[in-house]
């Protein structure tokens, strides 16, 4: 019903859905961009850009409508930003990535949720992730979209989001055990 | 099973793939301790990816879209302009009190006699008082300030209860001048009061000459100027 009212131009319709979302919105931003202000920057800018094409709203619900916003402007900011050119935002998705193995017995992976330092490390992971990955990854386990979903926010194949997903789940999986810990036994 | 299902076993926790590749996978986990292990550690990694704290942007990032009502911004104008004229009127009545202080000191003790008889008829008894101690007190700046009272003379003659329209700011003035000569300052104690005392008798003239007034009225529409600046900027 909100959807309906902002798309008949209800600025306060939007506003409420919006508002909503702003918090998820910013933390995925902050994610992919990196500082505070420019995530800040990316999903005023997306949001401000989802109100002008409203009327172009359709087929995906309307949270990923925006996350497909937001997520664009920020991996456009981060192409146009000049500071880290070294990062390649989309390597090739044919190499095959390794497992690493625990090297010495530590604490059990499963038993780290909630551990601020191994989060720190998982964020620390994330920053090391292309950006493709790291999106693809973040809308999947942070966000909790669908396959599908992704594939329609960033406007690629699933075969392609399933690939993504895996190697950035891998990698900050393979960032843990060098960090010293063990994966839980299966 | 030789082959590891390795690429399939992220998608296999999502519950992403086929029926019959998500049945495959299973069916290779039985038997496979390493694969179990991997979809351990990954589905723990997810978790602590879902487990990341969740950081509040430091403003807030939905534009606002309600119209600003659309005497808004001629509002804002006015009260620019309004603050820019009050501020004149700030230094243009700051100039003039001290111009008309200076003129009149000048003439009250040129004519201090005559003033003091004025105060006396038209004013109750404590006023024709003041009006006599105001004799020699107003002549402390006088000797300082002659020759520019004299200048000016003409202007504050015309109406020497003019002089009664003294402020702060004239009072700080002639505390200053007076105290340029020691002997001046038992005089400087009592001009303050005498020039309140006979403002008080001299009603008729508006208090448009009190450049505090126009210094207030300056920062008050300054500052509904500069919060209709920023309600307009907020809105798209």
């Amino acid at each position: 019903v909100l959807i309906d009212r902002a798309r008949a131009g209800d600025t306060n319709a939007f506003e409420d859905l919006a508002r909503r979302e702003e918090r998820a919105l910013y933390r995925h931003a902050l994610r992919i961009v990196g500082t505070a202000s420019d995530a800040e920057d990316v999903v005023q800018d997306a949001l401000f850009s989802a109100w002008r094409s409203i009327a172009s709203f359709q087929g995906l619900s309307f949270r990923a409508w925006l996350f497909r916003i937001a997520t664009n402007r920020a991996l456009d900011h981060l192409r146009s930003r000049k500071r880290r050119p070294e990062l390649p935002l989309d390597p090739a998705e044919d190499e095959e990535m390794t497992w690493a193995e625990p090297a010495a017995p530590g604490p059990d992976l499963t038993q780290l949720a909630g551990d601020r330092e191994a989060l720190a490390f998982v964020e620390t992971a994330l920053e090391t992730l292309p950006a493709e990955q790291r999106t693809a990854l973040l809308l999947r386990d942070v966000e909790g979209f669908a396959y599908e979903e992704i594939s329609v926010i960033t406007s690629v194949e699933i075969g392609t989001v399933k690939s993504r997903i895996h190697r950035g789940r891998l990698a900050v999986r393979n960032v843990l055990i060098a960090r010293g810990w063990r994966g839980p036994e299966g | 099973m030789t082959q590891h299902p390795h690429a399939e076993l992220s998608a296999y926790i999502d519950g992403a793939l086929t029926p019959t590749a998500q049945a495959a996978v299973e069916g290779h986990l039985v038997g496979c301790g390493l694969c179990r292990t991997h979809v351990a550690q990954l589905r723990a990694t997810a978790s602590l990816l879902h487990a990341l704290p969740d950081p509040a942007p430091s403003r807030r990032l939905v534009p606002r879209f309600a119209r600003a009502p659309a005497w808004l911004a001629p509002l804002r104008t006015l009260m620019t302009l309004a603050t820019g004229a009050a501020v004149f009127l700030f230094i243009a009545s700051a100039v003039l009190t001290n111009i008309t202080f200076l003129a009149s000191s000048g003439t009250t003790a040129l004519s201090a006699p005559e003033a003091a008889r004025d105060a006396a008829a038209g004013a109750p008894q404590p006023q024709a008082g003041a009006a006599t101690t105001n004799t020699p007190t107003v002549r402390a700046p006088n000797a300082v300030g002659s020759p520019t009272s004299a200048a000016f003379g003409a202007f504050g003659s015309p109406t020497p209860p003019g002089a009664a329209t003294v402020t702060d700011d004239a009072q700080k003035n002639r505390v200053d001048q007076a105290s340029t000569g020691p002997s001046a300052a038992p005089a400087a104690a009592v001009a303050p009061q005498d020039a309140g005392r006979v403002a008080s008798s001299a009603p008729q003239r508006p208090q448009l000459l009190n450049p505090w007034l126009w210094l207030v009225i300056a920062l008050i529409s300054a500052a509904i100027a500069f919060v209709l600046h920023r309600r307009l900027r907020a809105s798209v």
